[in-house]
């Protein structure tokens, strides 16, 4: 199992409570404890939402400041790592709202010129498999890929994904349902180009 | 294919490895993003200082905008609108008491509106005048580059291109300060940075 699991697993340690503690009374090396505490789970999860590892880096800085501004909302009912994934996953779709904006405006400006327009990266240098894994997961609506990336790679139930996403269980279900039905079928190679 | 073998598919493909350098770096570079960033100061103690604040903050925001309304009516409107948008103090003022907050002071026939932000996530850039008109209905406003808004009864998105000019997007338009008489739909559309003020 990844090291994923086993930094949820940790997310209600006596030391994490200190270390949240400790932060909002402006210590900054509590703070550096509880980044490095979570820092690969909150780049994983960057990462699988962007394709891009540059991104996911932004993504990741963005989610720990916002935590930091946000920790006196942090009341200890949920893990912290559930309240630092939801963060997280906010800035993914922002990010994903923001691009989107980008993307059309470039396309007004460059009308046809597709040159523009950033392929994602290679997930694991020049393997084809993965890169068709990522660009398929990054033809998904950001919400679908949220809910696949929190279920199929970062091991959460329904249950728990739906807090996250601060959705229904129900229309987390929904969404990986569809998710799955699109990903099939552009891994299978049918209908991928045009969706 | 089924969901098992999806799942393998999906699973067989790993993040990209970082350096251990940079895993030992990287908590640092937060600190240092918190330390260099205005909103990243430690959080009060006390819950009521926060309340108290914001509550004084807004009243004497609401105070500072009535007073700046009140100043310049009598004035044209689009004079009015210019004057009290690019009034720098009053834009500084503002910012300080809603760091990060302000995606834009607007200015209509209804009066001055401030749009805020849910989340402090607004970076801090050189601000831009936007003036529109659609027919008869116009609006000014000061924003920053990247803010989508509802100005003039249009969506529009504006923004700063790496040469300083400025372009305002819409649905159905694109409008940029390069090329300035390119406008449709009867759209009037005038903009600039307001590289004067210093933030």
């Amino acid at each position: 199992m990844s090291y994923l699991v086993k930094e949820s697993c940790m997310g209600d340690t006596d030391e994490e409570k200190i270390w949240v503690l400790q932060s909002r009374n402006g210590d900054p090396s509590a703070f550096e404890s509880l980044v490095r505490q979570h820092q690969r789970m909150v780049h994983s999860l960057t990462f699988r939402m962007t394709g891009s590892l540059a991104d996911a880096e932004d993504l990741a800085q963005e989610t720990f400041v916002r935590a930091y501004r946000q920790l006196d909302s942090y009341q200890g009912k949920a893990k912290f790592s559930t309240w630092l994934y939801r963060i997280a996953v906010n800035a993914c779709l922002n990010w994903r709202q923001r691009e989107s904006r980008r993307e059309q405006i470039h396309a007004h400006w460059a009308e046809s010129n597709d040159a523009l327009r950033p392929e994602p990266e290679t997930p694991a240098g020049e393997d084809a498999p993965a890169r068709e894994v990522q660009a398929a997961l990054m033809k998904l609506p950001a919400k679908q890929r949220a809910a696949i990336v929190l279920t199929v790679y970062d091991g959460h139930n329904h249950a728990e994904a739906a807090k996250i996403l601060g959705c229904s269980e129900t229309t987390v279900s929904w969404r990986i349902f569809a998710a799955r039905r699109k990903l099939k079928r552009l891994l299978s190679g049918k209908g991928g180009r045009n969706e | 294919m089924n969901d098992h073998d999806l799942e393998k598919k999906l699973k067989a493909v790993p993040v990209p490895a970082r350096a251990e350098d940079y895993w030992e770096s990287f908590p640092r570079l937060v600190s240092a993003r918190l330390r260099t960033s205005p909103a990243g100061r430690p959080v009060l103690e006390h819950r009521w200082l926060p309340r108290l604040a914001w509550g004084g903050g807004i009243a004497f925001a609401c105070l500072m905008i009535g007073f700046a309304v009140g100043h310049w009516r009598g004035r044209t409107e689009k004079n009015d609108a210019y004057a009290l948008l690019q009034n720098g103090k009053m834009l500084q003022e503002v910012l300080t008491l809603f760091p990060n907050r302000v995606r834009a002071i607007t200015q209509d026939e209804h009066g001055v509106q401030l749009v805020l932000a849910d989340q402090a996530d607004v970076p801090v850039s050189t601000p831009i005048y936007v003036h529109i008109c659609n027919g008869k209905q116009c609006s000014s406003l000061v924003t920053f580059s990247g803010q989508e808004l509802e100005i003039a009864g249009q969506k529009v998105t504006v923004l700063l291109n790496a040469e300083g000019g400025v372009i305002v997007a819409g649905p159905r338009f694109a409008w940029s300060s390069d090329q300035p008489a390119r406008v449709s739909g009867g759209l009037k559309i005038e903009a600039r940075r307001l590289s004067s003020i210093n933030l």
